[in-house]
């Protein structure tokens, strides 16, 4: 095995071994190498930190609940097909997870260590990122709604906790479009809540020719939020990404209040 | 010979003909209406129409006179006075909700009139004026200029909106996804603010005034002279951040970011200037 080979499987082998057990190829390397048996040392010291701070640092499981249930009535998630993007599970469950998750929380932590990983560049986060709550505003009561759900998501932007996985010390060891493409703008559009059906369906009754503005306007100002949103689930830190969120679920307000003032 | 000059007469009579449906056919497409109202200090009035043009200038004290153009007979103009208070809006007749039918407005106004416009497409225009103004529109263009004292509030989903030596009053623009250009713009607070649009500043930011410019993936530009007397704080969450001349560092309790944040002074700071982006650039240019 080589130096290059090690690189590449280290992160799989210390997490499917955690007591320590190697093949027998790796191990002849390791032992007959300085620079690997540092590697491996250092990645283990690095995970073993991982496991203490994941387990000091997990949500209560009603918090998971919670969102999840928020995205299964958006349509964002469906029980049918998909389990929940959040599955509340003991620490225990966890670590005995298969590699992929464990690989980004190593990945990250070794991209922090930075001398210990090789020039690989940093692997993205998977897009496993909470939501917070979200509710849109109604069509009938869009001002004082909209402003109370802006004040209701600055809160829970403020207060909603990163996913170990998500986390890292600094915002410098994530370039700016790994940011914005891990902040998760989803592959896939999102259903529009039932708020937005029914706003858009007042729309399409008492202005249909504004129907695809509206829609439009309406799909980007969600983008908006969710970016948002996914950014400070990784940084809940930023006061300036939590006043960008307020300012995001304005703007829609803004949306509603322009369309009803036209359709009445 | 003859049968060549009966032709010619023929071919004049039926373009003669032609060109006289086509005349009838365009005055009865535009007919002007005017309204005249007499009113007293600060009158209050409020247009609204769902597609057309609403300009208004300043005219003579206590008279308020209205031009409204339509272009087609789909339309009725619903207008009322209650005091000082004008109310004028056109709809679509009953059984045509379907068409879109357009009447420009022009007003005359007394310059201390407060001014309501509402148009989906516009564009709308107000110039030379002192009392209060506010804007709503779609996708309307709006253009406000030479405003002295009046507070101005604009509310757009994606039309540009222009303001341009508009001073001493406040200032609030809202806009989904439409540009915000300012002019020689200045007074006691200047607030705008657009998702997707972008924001551009040129001016000095006068002096004792809050300014907020705030993007959520527009680009923010900022152009001032050498001697602009302002504090300025700029923070862009992922995109980059950059001014081009020096300032003097101030103590704040925001942290400054090299390339996404900066902070700092420049001459007295009678003003304070916070531009704010999630991931637009923001830039701070001087004239030159």
């Amino acid at each position: 095995m080589t130096c290059s080979e090690v690189e590449r499987v280290l992160p799989e082998l210390v997490d499917g071994a955690p007591d320590g057990a190697f093949p027998a190829d790796f191990e002849l390397h390791v032992k007959s190498c300085p620079a690997c048996s540092d590697l491996l040392s250092d990645l283990k010291l690095i995970a073993d930190q991982a496991r203490d701070l994941a387990a000091s640092e997990e949500p209560a499981p009603r918090v998971w609940v919670r969102i999840a249930a928020q995205l299964r009535e958006e349509g964002i998630i469906r029980d049918a097909e998909s389990r929940p993007v959040l599955v509340p599970v003991s620490p225990r469950r966890r670590w005995t997870s298969t590699a992929w998750w464990l690989a980004p929380v190593a990945a990250c932590l070794l991209a922090a260590g930075a001398y210990v990983v090789s020039h690989k560049p940093v692997p993205q986060v998977a897009s496993r990122v909470s939501t917070p709550a979200v509710t849109t505003p109604t069509p009938e009561n869009s001002v004082m709604k909209a402003a109370a759900d802006s004040t209701k998501a600055a809160a829970v932007a403020s207060a909603t906790r990163p996913i170990p996985a998500a986390q890292s010390p600094s915002r410098k060891f994530a370039a700016p479009a790994d940011v914005v493409a891990s902040a998760a703008k989803p592959t896939v559009e999102p259903q529009p809540s039932a708020e937005d059906q029914q706003f858009l369906s007042v729309v399409s009754t008492r202005a249909p020719s504004m129907r695809a503005t509206y829609e439009d306007q309406l799909q980007k100002v969600n983008a908006n939020i969710r970016e948002v949103q996914a950014y400070l689930v990784r940084y809940p830190g930023d006061a300036d990404a939590r006043q960008q969120l307020l300012d995001a679920y304005q703007q829609k307000a803004l949306l509603y209040q322009i369309a009803l003032d036209r359709i009445q | 010979m003859a049968r060549v000059q009966q032709m010619r007469i023929d071919h004049t009579t039926v373009l003669t003909l032609v060109l006289v449906a086509y005349l009838s056919s365009t005055a009865f497409a535009e007919t002007k209406k005017e309204f005249t109202y007499t009113v007293g200090p600060k009158a209050n009035i409020s247009v609204e129409t769902q597609f057309g043009a609403i300009s208004v200038k300043p005219g003579s004290g206590t008279q308020v006179l209205v031009t409204a153009t339509f272009r087609s007979d789909n339309v009725e103009v619903d207008q009322q006075q209650k005091g000082n208070r004008i109310e004028i809006a056109s709809h679509l007749l009953r059984g045509n909700e379907q068409q879109a039918s357009r009447v420009d407005y022009e007003l005359l106004v007394p310059p201390d009139a407060t001014i309501n416009l509402r148009s989906s497409n516009g564009p709308l225009s107000v110039e030379r004026l002192q009392g209060d103004i506010t804007l709503e529109g779609t996708d309307a263009v709006m253009n406000i200029s030479n405003i002295e004292n009046g507070h101005v509030h604009v509310r757009s989903m994606r039309g540009p909106v222009s303001l341009t030596d508009v001073r001493n009053g406040h200032v609030e623009i809202d806009s989904i996804g439409g540009d915000i250009h300012l002019e020689a713009v200045t007074g006691p607070l200047v607030q705008a603010r657009s998702g997707s649009g972008r924001i551009f500043y040129d001016g000095d930011f006068g002096s004792d005034g809050d300014y907020k410019f705030t993007t959520h993936t527009g680009d923010i530009e900022a152009l001032v002279p050498a001697d602009v007397s302002a504090a300025f704080r700029a923070h862009s969450v992922l995109g980059r951040v950059r001014h081009d001349f020096p300032l003097q560092p101030k103590h704040s309790r925001f942290r400054e970011e090299a390339g996404r944040s900066f902070i700092g002074t420049s001459g007295q700071a009678a003003s304070e200037v916070v531009l704010r982006s999630f991931s637009g650039k923001i830039r701070l240019k001087q004239q030159r």
